[in-house]
């Protein structure tokens, strides 16, 4: 807690002049379940990042009256969408208000003829495609939290979606939205004034701006987004390779074939495949000389999508690839969305389960710089766990960006036994973050690809990797919130306000 | 503090991908014992540290996995919005009281919040991704269900609860808070006219919302059976499964009822019991073998599965055309708690003249009365708004009649579908009319 008990009963009284009774929450179950987030979390220390009160409007007026309420007595706010974020943007670092905009869930218009819809930001992906499903629509936002993260925490985070290459990751995807700054102004937001524009060429392009700033530039309450007709037609072949060049090779091929239909090309690596092998019924009767996998992807009509999967599984197979059949592949690739790597426990060197936290370290990588990075960092990971068995290497992915195959979101999974951490294992942690983002800064990537780079550890490097464009962060963070009420503590931003004006 | 080893990096077996107990190549001797402090357990109560002691594995799974597929499904989630009240809330809260961060006072009311319907179990990435391999199944229930059980035990009552198992414990049976006239006296007034016999080797369980709300159900249920030649009785003196109370925590209560009506079963020479009612299932087939181990050694029979056996042995056939829209409402307990969504199924494409609109069973996952777990005695709005949520979903279908088989839901599910002139039937009334059985009886809004 950051604000006295009287503050905090004076905020509540004036916060039930805007909101009923049952919208403002403030027992401590409520704080504690607000807390936290899937990224990593010093659950040894949960109580230094407990929000004061929670509260639950149901629409950008409601939210827009809490943010003034805040402005005016200076007290912290922190959004809150799904909460399934892999870094902690939702994580209070400084107690205040958390804004849960998960009632903001309605589907206010359905446009067939300009085929666009427009939500509350807390709506989840899966419950908008369950309706859109009715129009042979779908909106293609597809994170691997799919059933859960919301719109609105997608473009906080500026997400990523696994079949981007074929349709566009969050950013493409979300043409306009109403948001709320940390005064508590109302802006609209996307490509010039409109709110179905894809391409306007008027002032500033500033939809990118309100887009991935981890809560610290306000709250999204209502977006437009883009539509497109469901797919009649699915492929996603997996083949296995007996080692790891070749899949490299392979998958560098496939995302630069050019292929319309391409959605997204995946490949696991030997410490992934050593991994599925311990607990994953599907690689366990894979013969041991399989070392990597590749996977491909691609959405259309039928009569795209055969030709397509004929010419990949032709890369393929000029690759060395042997195609793992129709069963594992249709089965893995729903599994991607539907059960991820989730796993209920790691495993000490010596083969003890234990129950393990999943944490999954990303960046953005360009292709040739793909085999050195993925060394570099198991080899951070593997120093860990000379230290403590506290970690363990779940392997890495890497998975195609966009359709060119330039850069790939890079991935390593870590499990981390949460249950043992103390200050020195987080402090291990940190430093192994810190030094996981340095790899990637020194082979000409960024920090995250779709996470956020606002972790303890790898923020660090966050001035290194944006350079002057960090300055200018500084500058429209002081421009935009005045009093840094709006998730403070987050990116260095704390800097705007120091008096020496560090940011310019 | 964790011990850290301070080992020289690189060059050992550690570079490269290994099975975690298979490395032979690295002397795992010369590695000290490199874990951190041993388990964190702060609670300073002595049933709150038994308590998490039991839960704390089975939360952390959760709280270390850190997804919210269970969020969506969640039948509570979609109505409130409000993460206290979600499966990861309730297993994290354990993971906190572990720590000494909440007490059981901070959390029990929270707890209401749930429907025990299952969902979130089988929407559980746990589940998914490790049930395939270790058959292994997320315990959402159990884990709320003992939570409310600590609090009880810790003397924190629910207002309404606390009073509902009062008067549940003076009558014997349920539903107590209407107007209906509860007693042991009335327990087999459903029955007048069918000449059931007391006792016999088949005794029908009749559910007490059943028996004294939706009388409709039973007198279906009986004279199905006598229709098809099966032999069956009823208790002497029928108590209340013991299921309700279990559920919300009256876990001394529930086992009296239990000990009362296993004795009962005993004194009639059961060999086994037919249950109409999913709660009851719930009951007989998790509670009572928990309760009495190998001694519980009765067959319990679900009269939908008896049911479709017969309809497929060609001993039913239904004849009686019956012109309806319908839709078919899995119940939670049956689909999603025991993986029954086949026979009711089956029962209904038996039936001549209906038209049949059915949603697949993984879909209705997400969909619930908000009739179960004791949400409808301690927040009534809330079963509403579920219901509600139940029949847009029958609406858009643009059906007439939502067959539900599961008496606890069709009250609930009745209100909601009045507004919408939407018709509730239970599956066993159905079926019995079109066997040309004139059922008699209540539907809860009085005789049909």
């Amino acid at each position: 807690m950051t604000i006295t008990a009287e503050r905090v009963d004076q905020v509540v009284e004036r916060l039930l002049r805007v909101l009923r009774a049952d919208q403002v929450l403030t027992s401590k179950a409520d704080r504690y379940n607000r807390a936290r987030v899937p990224a990593p979390f010093p659950v040894h220390r949960w109580a230094e990042r407990l929000p004061d009160l929670a509260v639950l409007p149901e629409t950008t007026e409601e939210v827009a009256a809490v943010v003034r309420i805040a402005n005016e007595l200076l007290v912290p706010v922190v959004p809150r969408d799904g909460g399934t974020g892999l870094t902690d943007g939702a994580v209070p670092l400084r107690g205040g208000i958390v804004v849960d905009v998960k009632r903001l869930n309605r589907i206010h218009e359905i446009d067939l003829g300009n085929r666009t819809c427009t939500v509350g930001t807390g709506i989840s992906m899966l419950k908008l495609n369950e309706e859109l499903a009715r129009h042979g629509l779908i909106y293609p936002d597809d994170p691997a939290s799919y059933p859960c993260s919301l719109v609105g925490g997608r473009i906080g985070t500026s997400g990523w979606s696994l079949i981007g290459s074929r349709y566009g990751h969050t950013r493409d995807l979300v043409l306009s939205f109403d948001h709320v700054l940390p005064t508590g102004e109302i802006l609209h937001v996307g490509d010039g004034i409109g709110r179905k524009i894809t391409k306007s060429s008027s002032g500033y392009q500033l939809k990118h701006l309100f887009m991935g700033h981890q809560g610290t530039l306000g709250i999204a309450t209502r977006a437009t987004l883009k539509l497109f007709p469901k797919p009649e037609a699915e492929l996603s072949p997996f083949w296995a390779f007996d080692n790891y060049a070749d899949a490299y090779a392979c998958t560098g091929a496939l995302a630069r074939a050019g292929v319309a239909t391409f959605a997204g090309a995946v490949l696991f690596d030997e410490h992934k495949v050593a991994y599925l092998r311990r607990d994953d019924e599907a690689y366990i009767p894979q013969p041991q000389d399989v070392r990597a996998l590749v996977c491909a992807v691609t959405y259309g009509y039928e009569d795209e999508v055969r030709p397509a999967g004929r010419r990949l599984m032709r890369i393929a197979r000029d690759h060395g690839a042997r195609y793992l059949g129709d069963e594992i592949s249709e089965g893995d690739w729903a599994a991607r969305h539907d059960r991820y790597a989730t796993p209920l426990h790691g495993r000490t060197k010596a083969g003890q389960v234990v129950p393990m936290s999943w944490h999954c370290e990303d960046a953005s990588i360009n292709y040739t710089n793909l085999p050195a990075v993925t060394r570099e960092w198991h080899a951070i990971v593997a120093q860990l766990r000379r230290q403590t068995d506290v970690f363990d290497d779940w392997g890495m992915f890497a998975y195609t960006n966009g359709n060119t195959g330039v850069d790939y979101l890079t991935e390593i999974d870590v499990g981390i036994w949460e249950q043992r951490l103390d200050d020195r294992a987080w402090e291990l942690w940190v430093r192994a973050k810190r030094d996981l983002a340095a790899v990637s800064l020194s082979y000409g990537g960024s920090i995250s690809a779709c996470h956020g780079s606002c972790r303890e550890g790898e923020v660090d490097l966050v001035p290194d990797e944006l350079g002057r464009g960090f300055g200018v962060m500084l500058d429209l963070k002081r421009a935009l919130d005045p009093n840094n009420i709006m998730n403070p503590g987050k990116y260095h931003l704390d800097r705007a306000y120091e008096r020496d004006g560090a940011g310019t | 503090m964790t011990h850290v080893h301070e080992a020289t990096p690189g060059g050992d077996a550690l570079d490269r991908p290994f099975t975690p107990g298979t490395l032979t190549d690295i002397d795992l001797e010369g590695f000290d014992e490199t874990v951190g402090d041993g388990d964190v357990l702060r609670a300073t109560d002595a049933r709150t540290r038994e308590f998490v002691q039991e839960w704390r594995n089975a939360s952390y799974n959760c709280f270390s996995s850190g997804h919210k597929f269970c969020r969506e499904v969640c039948p509570v989630m979609q109505v409130s919005r409000n993460e206290s009240w979600t499966p990861t809330a309730f297993h994290a809260n354990v993971v906190a009281m572990e720590r000494g961060e909440l007490e059981i006072a901070d959390v029990a009311a929270d707890y209401v919040n749930c429907t025990q319907c299952g969902a979130c179990e089988l929407r559980c990435p746990n589940t998914l991704f490790t049930g395939d391999f270790y058959r292994f199944r997320t315990r959402t229930v159990d884990v709320v269900k003992a939570a409310r059980a600590l609090a009880v035990e810790s003397g924190i009552h629910q207002p309404r609860w606390q009073t509902w198992n009062a008067r549940t414990n003076d009558r014997t049976h349920e539903p107590v808070l209407g107007d209906v006239d509860v007693s042991q006296e009335r327990v087999r007034d459903w029955a007048d006219g069918l000449n059931i016999p007391i006792g016999g080797e088949s005794i029908l369980f009749v559910d007490c919302e059943a028996a004294f709300y939706r009388t409709a159900v039973p007198r279906a249920v009986a004279q199905v059976l006598q229709l098809a030649g099966y032999e069956f009785g009823l208790m002497n003196e029928q108590w209340c499964c013991g299921g309700p109370a279990a559920e919300m925590g009256y876990v001394d209560q529930a086992r009296r009822f239990a000990e009362h009506n296993l004795a009962d079963w005993r004194a009639a020479g059961a060999k086994r019991i037919l249950v109409l009612d999913p709660h009851d299932y719930i009951s007989f087939t998790e509670d009572y073998p928990k309760y009495f181990g190998a001694d519980f050694d009765l067959e319990v029979v679900l009269v939908v599965e008896l049911f479709a056996e017969l309809v497929r042995a060609g001993r039913l056939t239904p004849s009686v055309p019956i012109d309806r829209t319908i839709t078919y409402h899995d119940p939670c307990r049956l689909n999603k708690r025991k993986g029954i969504w086949q026979e009711p199924r089956e029962i209904l494409r038996s039936i001549p003249g209906l038209t049949f609109n059915d949603v697949d069973h993984v879909t209705q996952w997400s969909y619930c009365s908000g009739g179960g777990g004791g949400l409808p005695i301690e927040k009534p709005e809330m079963t509403a708004a579920i219901s509600a949520g139940r029949l847009a979903k029958a609406a858009v279908l643009e059906v007439d009649t939502l067959v539900s088989a599961c008496p606890w839901s069709e009250r609930p599910l009745s209100e909601a579908g009045a507004s919408r002139d939407i018709d509730v039937v239970d599956l066993h009334e159905l079926f019995a009319e079109s066997l040309g059985i004139t059922v008699g009886g209540s539907r809860g809004g009085g005789a049909v």
